[in-house]
């Protein structure tokens, strides 16, 4: 063998060697199953999720998430609940069975049914979703709850009540699932703390189309105010639509929509006064404003103010895995309970140990808007409660 | 007394609205035992078609859109007839599976071409009525109005044309109608056709009132095979009755019992229509 082969095969070897060298760095992915309604009823909010958090994901993969000498990325694997609860359960078992300890799951009826499960095996779950003590508890060290929702109502309803003095009467209407009774009893047990009397609680069922009849029933309890608590999507429209057709005139509040959406189903005249809570309407930061832009270059309008809260996920497990350095769900958690982070919103913690005994629910200033002129309009921002 | 006047306006409006897209339903059914889960999709893609031909950039006349929508739709039922059901030879079960499976694959389509945000047609009669402390909006009663228009323009061509005649008799006995020199494939196309128009309209009106998004047809179609197999397979009368009937009774339980409870009281009249008479109030045996 001549030398100049030598140097030929040496090269060569060297080359194959860091190649694999190259693959094994490159195999170091970080599986993250996601858990959302793609069709149905939640579908809007799903795929905004979906969009929002591929987004993220790529921005954190391109830098990598360094844990001592190893560089990780994050690789999402989505599935569509159809916001059925039981198909809920078959993603997430079929996900654990398959060795993924990373769940993101949107709607309390998907994620409650499965927290248990993921707690058994040490998986660590992050839902947007309500259902409060059902999912965020010292029984499920590893739930954290990452878009807040029927806490909103511990900012707001002090809020409410020191703004419209004239409000005395709240009613409520909530989607008859997990999310609509969890939001429905938080909401009145808040009101009530913050002097208001809850005049009605009603029901419907996600995806309905005629509301005619639950807003009948509203308008005959004569509230001048009426939360829609967990009501989301085209269903928020529909419902303040039929409520001004059959002649409120009090207050409509309602959260987690796109503003612009709502106004144009609902209709201007419809839509007009309405209180959105937890919504931004326009960018208040570079960063809110660099999402926006990705988004309508990418998707074209209209921007879904949703895309807001479902940001910071991602960057929120990146973030617990550089600082438990680990890829251990439950170093991961221990991490994260009671952080502190400058999110898409400013400062945001995991808190509200005082109400469920453990540090796992986000919590952040709520930014409220109206709709004014048929355009929702930034009201105003209202700081997280310091007692909560 | 004004609380039960709202129920019974507010149900018999509604009851109208369902009825138009159950006709498209029943009238396949009668002609061709066909079970038409696409009918669903049709409503929701004519109404995408009259918002982005109305209101989009184009911004034809509504009437204008909605023509240029059900002409769409009707090429879509024809297609639907040719590609899913004819190869199945019109078999019940067989029409039933691809039907669904088509309809799936439909909305989930509709979701990555659509977008995720719901949008509305701007109402053609906006305002709202004030009966005496009953109230209603006027582009409800403007759909409800179209509805029954519709609704006698259908049974005047089944009863007074030729083509309608044709499918009559293609209904009563198909074999002593192809005796009779009647082509039962053209009289199929027609009846597709017509549907797929009631479809179109009924998409445009559920996408003035309740706005628009891929999932918008599934209810209305549930409700129709509720009042379809309440009024009777193939039966235009029953399906007219069997309407007005689950939206007076929709709105009254809604109203009176809190909305989740009408889904199962529906439900529990088709059970007890169903146990007492299987062929529904006025349809017929199927096996004859």
């Amino acid at each position: 063998m001549n030398v100049k082969r030598r140097r030929l095969l040496l090269a060569g070897a060297s080359a194959t060697a860091l190649v694999a060298t190259q693959a094994h760095a490159q195999a170091k992915v970080i599986a993250v199953g996601v858990s959302l309604p793609l069709t149905g009823p939640g579908a809007a909010t799903g795929i905004t999720t979906q969009r929002t958090l591929e987004r993220g994901v790529e921005l954190i993969n391109a830098e990598g998430i360094q844990i001592g000498p190893d560089r990780y990325t994050l690789k999402l694997a989505f599935y569509d609940n159809k916001y059925v609860p039981a198909e809920a359960v078959t993603i997430v078992e079929k996900l654990l069975a398959d060795g993924t300890r990373f769940l993101i799951s949107l709607g309390s009826g998907n994620s409650v049914p499965v927290v248990a499960r993921t707690t058994a095996v040490k998986a660590l779950q992050m839902s947007y979703a309500s259902g409060k003590g059902h999912l965020t508890s010292p029984d499920f060290p590893l739930s954290f709850r990452v878009a807040p929702t029927n806490e909103t109502a511990y900012a707001v309803y002090p809020w409410l009540r020191a703004t419209y003095k004239d409000v005395q009467k709240t009613g409520h209407m909530n989607p008859s699932d997990e999310a609509g009774f969890t939001e429905s009893e938080d909401r009145r047990m808040i009101a009530e703390k913050n002097g208001f009397t809850n005049v009605a609680n009603e029901y419907f069922k996600r995806g309905s189309t005629d509301f005619y009849p639950v807003a009948t029933r509203l308008v005959n309890a004569k509230p001048d105010l009426i939360d829609f608590g967990g009501t989301i999507g085209r269903d928020q429209s529909l419902g303040c639509k039929a409520l001004r057709e059959l002649g409120y005139k009090g207050k409509i509040m309602l959260g987690y929509s796109d503003a612009k959406s709502f106004v144009e189903v609902a209709g201007a005249d419809a839509a007009e006064g309405t209180l959105l809570f937890d919504t931004l309407v326009d960018p208040q930061n570079a960063q809110q404003k660099e999402l926006q832009d990705w988004w309508l270059k990418k998707y074209g309008p209209p921007f879904p103010s949703f895309a807001y809260s479902a940001w910071d996920t991602p960057f929120i497990l990146a973030m617990g895995m550089k600082k438990a350095q680990s890829t251990d769900p439950v170093k991961i958690a221990e991490a994260l309970r009671g952080a502190k982070w400058d999110g898409l919103y400013g400062p945001e913690a995991f808190g509200m140990k005082s109400v469920y005994g453990i540090d796992t629910s986000i919590t952040r200033a709520i930014p409220i808007a109206v709709i004014k002129g048929g355009k929702p309009v930034q009201l105003t921002t209202v700081p997280w409660p310091a007692d909560v | 007394m004004t609380l039960a006047l709202q129920i019974v306006t507010s149900g018999l409006v509604t009851g109208l609205i369902y009825m138009l897209i159950a006709l498209g339903v029943t009238l396949l059914f009668g002609i061709m035992r066909v079970v038409n889960f696409v009918h669903g999709e049709l409503v929701m893609l004519s109404a995408f078609a009259v918002y982005f031909l109305g209101v989009g950039e184009l911004g034809l006349p509504f009437a204008l859109a909605m023509l240029c929508a059900a002409a769409a739709a009707a090429a879509v039922g024809v297609i639907c007839q040719y590609v899913l059901f004819r190869p199945m030879h019109y078999d019940i079960l067989n029409c039933f599976i691809i039907g669904i499976g088509a309809s799936f694959a439909i909305r989930s389509a509709s979701w990555a071409i659509f977008g995720p945000e719901p949008i509305a047609i701007p109402a053609i009669v906006p305002g709202v009525m004030n009966l005496g402390g009953v109230f209603i909006a006027n582009q409800r009663l403007f759909a409800a109005g179209l509805c029954v228009v519709l609704a006698i323009a259908l049974y005047l061509f089944l009863h007074y044309t030729r083509p309608g005649k044709a499918m009559r008799a293609v209904e009563q006995d198909r074999e002593a109608a192809l005796l009779m020199g009647i082509s039962s494939e053209q009289v199929y196309v027609t009846a597709f056709i017509i549907s797929a128009v009631l479809a179109a309209v009924g998409g445009a009106m559920l996408g003035s009132l309740f706005g628009i998004d891929p999932e918008m047809g599934a209810e209305p179609l549930l409700k129709s095979f509720i009042i379809v197999q309440i009024g009777g397979m193939g039966s235009i009368a029953g399906t007219v009755i069997a309407a007005l009937f689950i939206g007076l009774t929709d709105s009254a339980t809604g109203t009176l019992f809190g909305g989740e409870l009408a889904f199962i009281i529906d439900f529990a009249i088709l059970m007890l229509i169903l146990i007492v008479r299987p062929r529904g109030l006025f349809g017929y045996d199927v096996s004859h």
